[in-house]
């Protein structure tokens, strides 16, 4: 803070006892001048669009490189059935889940991580951190696998590809301003709904898709492992811990207060909503790989379904179905490597704004560009162990899920932080319920990630 | 830098970069949530080793 007082000219506000004013302040505060005097004007609409943003941008950047491939494969493998209004479910529970970082977020104006660290002490800090971290890098390479299989759709070879991706994710840092950063990503998020079109143009039954929502079925193949794993993929796709982190700290980065948790929450559920659409789009997309009969088994990415596509839905589906999977590794690239920064700052207390400069933001926005430097590196070493990777980010994401929503629920029932926002009663069978499911099910799809014949085939 | 003193006043007090940085303090756990707690290092020393196997055994199989 002293660097800031004398970078900035900083002084004591008159009714702001001992405060000092810094950049990322006023930055912060021409973002709520703008709020303040939208709701005095009574506009609705503009307060929710001026609002609008965390809720969103973690729903469409979990729609990711591997779960638009997890979506893809269980349409390829069950077509349109039981896993629509499954998938339906799943952002529901995303949504119960998100909800809760939010009223963290507007009640203590702290990140998740530097709320368990100060709350639950350095272990759990530096255990939240480290798995998230680690789990984040991992993560981030298979959305530059995602990104650089877009590419070769396309014919770009992966290094430009990959060099194209680094260049964006590492650009949109240099806005140096949350409002800024955040506009550009919805824009670039709003590609998602390209999967829309791409299942338009598979000429899906309408009367098959009302039927999956009203019978949740049909359900080919019956109960197998397989089925189960897909089950267990597709809650993976939808509920993670770095949402939970990156949510959090983006409502705090954008100013939102309590006053704001209506907007707040309608912004979670019009992100939880669109996203869904989008992975049911994709499912519907591969729907004609399972009526054709097509063995997905050995496909490794998004560019596979393209390919195997282009002969059932024409060329222009196929196109906006490669290009919806670059650019949700593109989104999930930038989102991921955000709650990293905001999470490892946090921790050990340094700056964490990407209202920031550089010079006052050196770990922050240096821990975003050495992982995405890092990942990027990674999918390009010629023989690097990409599948293995591919393998321990899903058991990592699902098998540490557990101590991630334990926390968030402990954290959302503090009263002594949240005072009238902790949770209800209602919240608690709603958020424990998910937190047991989640949690069972994740140490489920661990174990048969590590053991798959332990259910036999 | 000068700033508008009315500007600054649209954020929350406790909205400021400077009282974000103090931290609260350290939770009191009741016994419940202490047990909680201490299953969850249990779990999570089950479950390291588990993402260790399932990195080394992927790792040294056949890679497509």
């Amino acid at each position: 803070m002293s660097e800031d007082a004398l970078n900035f000219g900083l002084s004591v506000l008159p009714g702001r006892a001992e405060e000092r004013v810094t950049h990322e302040d006023v930055l912060r505060a021409r973002d709520r001048l703008k709020i303040l005097k939208t709701r005095a004007a009574k506009s609705p609409l503009r307060l929710l669009w001026l609002l609008a943003g965390p809720g969103v941008l973690v729903m469409l950047g979990e729609n990711d490189g591997p779960s638009m491939v997890s979506y893809a494969t269980t349409g390829a493998t069950y077509g349109i059935g039981f896993f629509v209004p499954f998938i339906l479910l799943t952002f529901l529970m995303a949504f119960v889940v998100q909800e809760m970082t939010v009223r963290l977020g507007v009640a203590t104006h702290r990140g998740h991580a530097e709320l368990i660290f100060q709350r639950f002490g350095p272990f759990w800090g530096y255990f939240a951190m480290g798995d998230l971290v680690l789990g984040n890098l991992l993560t981030l390479v298979t959305e530059f696998i995602a990104i650089q299989a877009g590419g070769l759709y396309f014919g770009l070879p992966s290094w430009l590809s990959v060099a194209i991706g680094v260049a964006l994710v590492i650009g949109s840092l240099a806005f140096r301003r949350y409002a800024t950063w955040e506009r550009a990503l919805m824009g670039l998020a709003a590609f998602n709904l390209l999967f829309i079109p791409a299942a338009l143009l598979a000429h899906p039954s309408g009367a098959d898709l009302a039927h999956a929502l009203a019978t949740w079925g049909p359900l080919p193949g019956g109960m197998g492992t397989a089925f189960l794993t897909l089950i267990l993929a597709n809650i993976g796709a939808t509920v993670t811990p770095w949402m939970i982190f990156f949510q959090q700290s983006a409502v705090v980065d954008k100013g939102l207060t309590r006053s704001d948790l209506p907007q707040g929450r309608t912004d979670t559920a019009i992100g939880a909503v669109l996203a869904a659409v989008a992975a049911i789009a994709t499912v519907v997309a591969t729907g004609p790989l399972f009526a054709a009969h097509v063995d997905v088994s050995q496909f490794a990415s998004g560019a596979d379904f393209a390919t195997a596509l282009q002969p059932l839905i024409g060329t222009t589906g196929a196109t906006l179905f490669a290009l919806g999977i670059v650019e949700a590794g593109l989104v999930a690239a930038m989102t991921i490597s955000t709650s990293s920064s905001y999470s490892l700052a946090e921790t050990v207390s340094a700056r964490h704004s990407l209202n920031l400069d550089f010079a006052h933001g050196r770990l922050f926005y240096g821990v975003a560009i050495v992982s995405t430097l890092l990942a990027a590196g990674i999918v390009l070493i010629p023989g690097a162990p990409l599948l293995a990777m591919t393998l321990t980010v899903n058991v990592i994401a699902t098998l540490l899920m557990a101590p991630a929503l334990l926390l968030l629920l402990l954290l959302a029932n503090d009263s002594e932080i949240m005072r009238d926002l902790a949770n209800g009663w209602w919240a608690n069978l709603a958020g424990g319920t998910i937190v047991v499911t989640i949690s069972v099910i994740g140490a489920l799809y661990g174990v048969i990630t590590v053991f798959p014949n332990l259910l036999g085939k | 830098m000068q700033y508008d003193p009315t500007l600054i006043s649209a954020l929350e007090p406790d909205q400021l970069a400077a009282a974000t940085m103090r931290p609260f303090p350290r939770r009191k756990l009741g016994r419940g949530v202490l047990a909680l707690l201490i299953l969850l290092r249990v779990y999570i020393v089950i479950a390291i080793p588990i993402v260790v196997y399932a990195f080394v055994h992927a790792l040294l199989a056949p890679q497509q």
